[in-house]
């Protein structure tokens, strides 16, 4: 593992965004995830890995309340955002997401064109006032997303048009433009070929500056080049949490150090 | 089927590649036969489809054609407005039997001005050729226009059907002799007429826009009535089915939760598509008729019935399509913080609508072609009055094109089999239509992902 560059890790902010406190989820009879205690913090890449099957996409769905329209699902515990209890029977999901921003596995841009992708999320949550706002929001979403020079002169043309990794750009444009305060990437670069996802990887770079972005990978080089902190799973329990270069160099937990070298997993 | 995984036997790995060992040929002799079943199977279905259209054109063709005697007619003010006031109350009180007099006498001044022979026919035999209808047609024509009366108009009255059925074939020399209703010498006549250019044959149409006929005037029935109450129906089906339809499917399928009674709901949709039809008919006299009394032969109660059973078809087909529409486009809509209600109208519906269309105009192309429910409900009765414009039409008595078919086989009259034939034509030729809007709106409305 010598070949792994760390990303520099200038933890300004040490600020809990979401806290997580003895969650436990249920899928029917099947308990996926088994007392999960995290503090993602704001303004941080924050990575987690994991075998398939651990649990951690998961978790993921649940800071955003995704797993809401599985069946079946259910969720003890507790999970805040800025400490608010996001499982609160007063809070409304709708508005939850837009505050935390989902960016899925596969792209999933809607059969609609480039620009009508990207406005739609401000457009339901009414924040702009007039098509010169909506303009600039999509221009500046697109351009944060490192798509607007590709896509400025063919907005009208339907997002599903463009490449693969062109359209997970155009989703992370679309999830961005309602101006979250987390974003949530479920293995974002997984059906994109190497140049893609470095375009992708230095893009979640850039947007640590505004969102505390929650990452969840398989590729253990792509976790230890983007994230600042690494949250390792296992059978549905969170082994080992901590900043990513511990993680990676020096483990606590005799599990994390089998799976990054390779023998489990 | 063991020969998935079985190990190369030392034939394959000895044999030549050119010749094919003997598993390998039964292999190929399976698949020749199972091709040959299918081509089988797809010529059989031609086949029929040929014999059945061509059957269906062969008879009904001539339904659209009619044999229409062309003579000038003096509408005679002392017959048809005895009074000389053009009051139309007063000139209602003539019959047809007086304007049938008249035509008479028109009819035998015609042939002799032609100068055709009669051959010693008598009056009442000449003016048999014409249709018992077309006093009728003269009356109407007169009392809708009573600025004709005094003139001499040239008038295109309907010929009998046994001469319309000499010039198409049905009637010959032969079965005009055992034919009470006309005799070998009229038809000479009607042929003679015809070489004087007085009987033609020409596009009838009346067959479209007419209404029904009685039973001895096959020649001048007509489908009019029945397009009307078919064209209601559908109007019916159209806006209370598919409204409710996509509504339930919608629910059923994005927002209900999968319990027991979701799941008992859906098991008696799938089983309300199988319900025969008749037993939605039992159960719209029952209820529409008997306990809710609305009026009989109303297309507003077969619009009813037939909107009950186009539901389930519509649903199902409505709930597949929805299903199809793949799950990232729902969670990329919830994702941007989209209302399940933004997700499913703003994203799901759009991709769903080619299906929903499709499966609405096949539920209602099915509708129009049903007859046994509209039969229960009265449909089946002689309808002569064409049903005013809606919605005060909906509920008065109209007939429906497919029980027209039924009726029309049911009459004595061999000309009616032509008549029927044409009316399966024009069932046909809607049908037509509507399944090519379903494929039109299926391409334009059709997006990929």
């Amino acid at each position: 593992m010598d070949d792994i560059r760390f990303a520099e890790r200038d933890l300004c902010v040490t600020e809990a965004k979401i806290a997580a406190r003895d969650v436990q989820v249920h899928y029917g009879t099947n308990h996926a995830l088994k007392d999960v205690n995290v503090d993602i913090l704001e303004q941080t890449v924050t990575a987690f890995i994991g075998p398939s099957g651990c649990g951690k996409s998961t978790f993921l769905r649940c800071l955003n309340r995704m797993n809401d329209t599985i069946p079946g699902c259910r969720i003890e515990g507790r999970l805040t955002l800025d400490g608010q209890d996001i499982y609160d029977p007063r809070v409304d999901p709708v508005q939850l997401r837009a505050k935390v921003g989902m960016v899925f596995q596969k792209p999933n841009p809607f059969p609609k064109s480039i620009y009508d992708n990207v406005a739609y999320g401000p457009r339901i949550h009414g924040l702009t006032r007039n098509k010169a706002e909506l303009d600039e929001i999509v221009e500046k979403s697109l351009r944060r997303a490192a798509l607007w020079e590709e896509a400025k002169d063919r907005l009208a043309s339907p997002g599903t048009g463009l490449s693969g990794g062109q359209q997970q750009r155009l989703c992370i444009a679309r999830a961005i433009a309602t101006s979250p305060e987390v974003l949530l990437m479920d293995e974002p670069c997984s059906a994109l070929d190497p140049i893609a996802t470095a375009q992708i990887e230095e893009l979640i770079d850039e947007l640590r500056a505004q969102f505390s972005v929650v990452i969840v990978t398989h590729s253990m080089q792509q976790a230890a080049r983007v994230s600042q902190r690494t949250a390792f799973f296992h059978l549905g329990r969170l082994v080992e949490y901590g900043e990513t270069g511990q993680i990676f160099t020096n483990p606590h937990d005799p599990r994390t150090e089998s799976y990054i070298s390779g023998r489990i997993g | 089927m063991t020969d998935a995984a079985a190990p190369a036997s030392p034939a394959i790995r000895d044999g030549s590649l050119f010749a094919p060992d003997a598993h390998t040929r039964r292999r190929n002799a399976a698949e020749r036969r199972f091709r040959a079943y299918g081509i089988t199977a797809v010529a059989l279905s031609i086949l029929a489809l040929i014999v059945l259209l061509v059957s269906v054109l062969g008879n009904g063709a001539g339904a659209f054609r009619q044999t229409f005697i062309q003579i000038p007619v003096t509408i005679d003010a002392k017959i048809v407005d005895p009074k000389g006031n053009r009051a139309l109350d007063e000139m209602k009180k003539v019959t047809t039997i007086g304007y049938g007099k008249q035509l008479e006498a028109s009819m035998l001044a015609a042939v002799a001005a032609a100068g055709v022979a009669t051959d010693g026919l008598s009056r009442k035999d000449i003016a048999g050729l014409l249709s018992k209808e077309a006093a009728a047609g003269l009356r109407g024509m007169v009392l809708e226009n009573p600025d004709l009366i005094g003139r001499t108009i040239t008038f295109r009255a309907l010929a009998n059907g046994r001469i319309d059925g000499y010039f198409k074939g049905r009637v010959s020399m032969d079965s005009a002799k055992l034919d009470s209703n006309i005799s070998p010498a009229q038809l000479v006549l009607a042929e003679r007429l015809r070489d004087a250019g007085l009987v033609t044959v020409a596009f009838n149409p009346q067959f479209l826009l007419g209404a029904d006929a009685s039973e001895v005037r096959p020649e001048a029935a007509g489908l009019g009535v029945a397009i009307l109450g078919s064209a209601y129906m559908m109007i019916i089906v159209l806006v209370l089915a598919l409204p409710l339809g996509v509504a339930a499917s919608i629910y059923l399928e994005e927002f209900a939760p999968k319990n027991r009674w979701t799941d008992l709901i859906e098991v008696n949709i799938a089983n309300l598509a199988a319900v025969p039809s008749i037993v939605y008919g039992i159960l719209g006299l029952a209820i529409f008729i008997n306990t809710l009394g609305l009026p009989q032969s109303a297309p507003i109660v077969g619009g009813l019935i037939l909107t009950l059973m186009t539901l389930p078809t519509i649903i199902i087909a409505t709930r597949v399509s929805l299903a199809a529409v793949p799950p990232s486009i729902r969670d990329a809509a919830l994702g941007v913080g989209a209302s399940r209600m933004q997700a499913v109208f703003h994203h799901v519906l759009p991709l769903a609508l080619p299906g929903i269309l499709t499966g609405t105009i096949i539920g209602m192309a099915r509708a129009l072609g049903e007859t046994a429910p509209l039969l229960l409900i009265g449909m089946v009765a002689f309808v002569r009055e064409f049903p005013a414009a809606p919605p005060e039409g909906f509920f008065s008595p109209a007939s429906a094109l497919p029980v027209q078919v039924y009726n029309f086989t049911q009459r004595a009259d061999p000309a009616f089999v032509e008549r029927a034939s044409g009316a399966i034509i024009v069932l046909l030729v809607f049908l037509i239509c509507m399944n090519a809007a379903a494929i039109i709106l299926r391409r334009r409305f059709e997006r990929r992902w």
